[in-house]
């Protein structure tokens, strides 16, 4: 298995915000996780990338046990990520939101950086020119030299989804990459991840927005810390649990 | 997409404020390195090398605060610097050769054992503790009065020049802006990008690869480094030293020359040591009164040029505008 | 038996300084978000103040007292008008403007009286005796006065509307004015309060210690471990930290030497800090 959650379960004090969850995605696969808000899907992440330890359960990834690591460390082993409030290097421009990004590869030693090697000048023009067909890849090319504070929503969206890339990453975390966008946005949205897909990378989706459904090959529902359901996106529109969840019931959607 | 982007930025201007700079720094170190040929006052020289040694100082401090941390024992790092080169040169008789690296070395591992159980906490945790760390080490070498001199300090550090003060303005001299260089290189590299990533966003950092604690480790080393370099010239220059020229009011004056030239400015710290050490120490004549020009340059940069005294300049002459490839000058 | 009354006594005055002089300090942390550097400042020129009426206005100390807190308070109030209130939020600015004031009172201070270190007369003559107990009037007005502020404070802040006030402002400023409640004279109430108590202390510790421009450094670095050691926020934790301070202030010298006493005591709330760096009562800002 590509990758996997086994029973992975984080408490807050008394509050459960993940319970005994199993996902497991292959690879290649675009795998939508969605629920309505507040279901704990960002905690997922944030547990897998090891921002915060799980209370119990294990995460694996490539068959090893990638459980409580430090997010460097997963990111250093082809796992990226982006967030849903969507911080970036405010401060600097959309072009080195993405080099600086590129720390991992091709990794230069310190002292290599420090003394401006040729190593490390052929390694910084191999990172401007792969930042560009990122930029490129997302539609950014045009606001490359704005700085990233500056841009509007969408644009800082995408901004993310480009500083994931830069990791080249085996298997990437989306978290909640719509929200926020406009209808036209959202479509192009799409389309670049479909493009990502095509280039070998695993897509795994955090989101609220139904819309996403369209690109996935399977879904995973989450409620409330639980898992609740799983299958094919037109099962899962068509599940009633699913549809209670969102719509009826404590949750008003 | 279209291109709805907001106002496109103007690179051509940046390269050209940058050369402004580089001119003007190039002009203030032939200013510094020339006019001894033609003006002699030792006292002047005095206070140039005091003011490179607070430059180094400041400047280092600065490198911290770019990894998003505050240190606030710099001067106790300084102190740290300054009491290793001072024993050993007193106890040991060890040459400046060896101790000044070796007081410089001394401070960089201590701050990085002290910076170590704060490297993944928040950066405020960091701050409080040096702070109180800074505070503690002076008690605790004064507490050791057999081999500090305790509070009336430690005498007959050995000189590394004798004579006139030319050769230790020189080196000081020297010494700075190598110094400088080595600190610019840092900032304006990857490893520099990767301090201002952190400062930015750690969530962000981190999961694009980069170790928050190791390169907020490393820029604690850094800056300790050269404080500790700073203390340690000090004291084979003013050839007496005590704990409280280290104490929490020489890391905020430090922190007062990082604010008041600049703190988003490599060279901020420059400027604000000359205006806020060099100029109070010219108008000496005005006695009692000297203070009260650190507080005019203090209020007047909290009042007009918040940013810093670098900003200075923009607000003169504001047709220099455009953006830079940072948000923060250089 | 006498030097265990000496040092219980030394350890309570001691504490109620320190604890007056951080209240302050953490209330304007609490409410503006501000790091009042210049508390120190403000402490010694509370002491001055009182000096002045007493030395050169042949005042009697009583009234020299209230009249140089009140005079203090009111000048909070315009510090807080001209110099916090504007830099809420901005950091640099607000230390930047905070060691400008600091400095600028020193050197008042210095160009009128001098660096020497001044006498303030005691509070009163005379000891008190019982048994083999001796004890200074002095020490226990000093004690009482202290007592009675602390005790009137924590009623204030809690009892009091003003207090709730203030409460509120400090955990949330936007909802507190959208309650109605007038951030701006509830800040100027409690710099007010602050600054009057850092001044009272002043010359308090004066009248014991004598006092010098500089008396407020030490003061203010006190302050500032006493807030970070309570955690932010928190009221109770400062007397209780205050208390802990005090007592390390008052043995140590006994045990040790000058300069070994202050160090254990900060290698102590170094210690601390590491266990728990949040401060071990308040809520984190």
């Amino acid at each position: 298995m590509f990758f996997e959650t086994r029973s992975l379960t984080r408490a807050f004090g008394g509050l459960v915000a993940v319970s005994k969850f199993d996902i497991s995605v292959n690879e290649g696969e675009i795998v939508g996780l969605i629920g309505p808000n507040g279901a704990g899907k960002s905690t997922f992440f944030n547990l897998v990338t090891g921002v915060f330890p799980p209370t119990s359960g294990q995460v694996v990834f490539e068959e090893k046990d990638i459980t409580g690591m430090k997010p460097h460390r997963v990111a250093a082993l082809g796992i990226g990520r982006t967030f849903q409030l969507n911080p970036l290097f405010g401060d600097f421009t959309v072009l080195k939101n993405v080099t600086a990004s590129f720390h991992l590869h091709p990794r230069s030693s310190i002292l290599d950086i420090y003394f401006n090697t040729r190593a490390h000048r052929r390694n910084e023009a191999y990172i401007g020119e792969e930042s560009l067909k990122v930029l490129h890849l997302l539609g950014l090319e045009s606001v490359e030299h704005v700085l990233a504070k500056n841009l509007p929503h969408g644009y800082q969206k995408l901004l993310g989804v480009a500083r994931a890339l830069a990791t080249r990453p085996k298997l990437l975390l989306l978290d909640e990459p719509l929200g926020g966008m406009n209808p036209e946005e959202i479509d192009f949205t799409l389309k670049a991840l479909k493009k990502t897909r095509e280039q070998g990378v695993t897509i795994l989706i955090v989101e609220h927005n139904m819309q996403i459904l369209d690109l996935c090959d399977r879904v995973v529902v989450i409620s409330f810390g639980q898992k609740i359901c799983e299958g094919s996106p037109k099962e899962v529109r068509e599940d009633e649990q699913v549809i209670r969840a969102y719509f009826g019931g404590e949750h008003a959607a | 997409m279209k291109n709805e982007a907001s106002p496109s930025t103007n690179i051509q201007t940046a390269t050209a404020g940058k050369r402004w700079s580089a001119a003007s720094y190039g002009g203030l170190l032939a200013v510094l390195a020339l006019w001894p040929v033609f003006y002699r006052s030792t006292y002047l020289m005095h206070v140039l090398i005091l003011c490179f040694i607070y430059v180094l100082a400041s400047v280092s401090l600065r490198t911290i605060t770019v990894s998003g941390q505050f240190p606030l024992a710099h001067g106790a790092f300084m102190g740290i610097g300054a009491y290793i080169a001072g024993m050993a040169s007193k106890w040991l008789g060890w040459p400046g050769w060896i101790t000044i690296p070796g007081g410089a070395l001394g401070a960089m591992i201590i701050g990085v054992i002290i910076g170590y159980p704060f490297a993944r906490l928040r950066a405020l945790y960091y701050a409080m503790g040096s702070l109180f760390f800074g505070i503690g080490v002076l008690n605790f070498i004064a507490a050791f009065g057999k081999y500090t001199g305790g509070y009336s300090g430690l005498m007959g550090i050995h000189p590394i020049f004798v004579g006139s003060k030319m050769p230790y303005y020189y080196f000081f001299l020297g010494l700075t802006f190598v110094s400088a260089l080595a600190l610019y290189r840092f900032e304006f590299s990857r490893i520099g990008d990767n301090w201002k990533a952190i400062a930015q966003s750690h969530l962000v950092a981190s999961s694009v690869g980069i170790n928050e604690g190791f390169y907020r480790i490393f820029a604690v080393g850094v800056g300790c480094f050269f404080a500790g370099l700073a203390g340690a010239g000090y004291a084979h220059y003013n050839l007496v030293i005590s704990s409280s020229s280290f104490s929490f009011l020489a890391t905020l004056w430090l922190v007062m020359y990082v604010l008041v030239g600049g703190i988003d400015s490599f060279g901020g710290p420059i400027v604000g040591t000359f205006i806020l050490f060099l100029v109070p120490e010219m108008v000496r004549d005005l006695k009692y009164y000297s203070p009260f020009v650190s507080v005019a340059v203090l209020v007047l940069v909290v009042y007009l040029v918040p940013k810093g005294l670098v900003g200075l300049p923009r607000l003169l002459w504001p047709n220099a505008g455009g953006q830079r490839t940072t948000g923060k000058e250089d | 038996m006498g030097q265990a009354v000496a040092t219980i006594s030394n350890i309570v005055i001691l504490s109620s300084m320190y604890i007056l002089v951080a209240l302050g300090f953490a209330f304007l942390f609490n409410m503006l978000g501000l790091l009042n550097l210049a508390h120190g400042a403000i402490y010694m020129i509370g002491a001055y103040i009182a000096f002045i009426l007493i030395a050169a206005l042949g005042f009697p100390f009583w009234a020299s007292l209230v009249l140089a807190t009140v005079v203090v308070a009111l000048l909070g109030v315009l510090l807080e008008r001209i110099c916090f209130r504007p830099f809420v939020g901005d950091f640099n600015r607000s230390v930047m403007i905070c060691v400008a004031l600091t400095v600028l009172f020193q050197t008042m201070v210095n160009i009128m009286a001098g660096a020497k270190t001044l006498a303030l007369p005691p509070i009163a003559r005379g000891v008190l005796r019982f048994g083999p107990v001796s004890l200074s009037y002095e020490r226990i007005i000093t004690f009482v006065i202290g007592f009675v502020l602390l005790v009137a404070f924590v009623l204030f802040v809690n009892k009091t509307k003003w207090g709730q006030q203030m409460q509120a402002i400090a955990q949330n400023t936007d909802g507190a004015s959208l309650q109605g409640i007038s951030v701006h004279k509830i800040s100027a109430l409690a710099s007010a309060l602050g600054c009057g108590l850092a001044a009272l202390a002043g010359c308090l510790m004066g009248a014991f210690l004598g006092i010098g421009p500089f008396m407020g450094d030490q003061m203010l670095v006190k302050a500032l471990i006493l807030v970070i050691l309570a955690g932010i926020g928190s009221i109770g934790g400062i007397f209780l930290a205050g208390l802990l301070m005090g007592a390390l202030n008052a043995v140590l010298p006994l045990v040790t030497n000058g300069a070994a006493s202050e160090a254990v005591a900060v290698a102590v709330v170094v210690v601390l800090l590491l266990i728990r760096p949040k401060g071990f009562f308040g809520h984190e800002a």
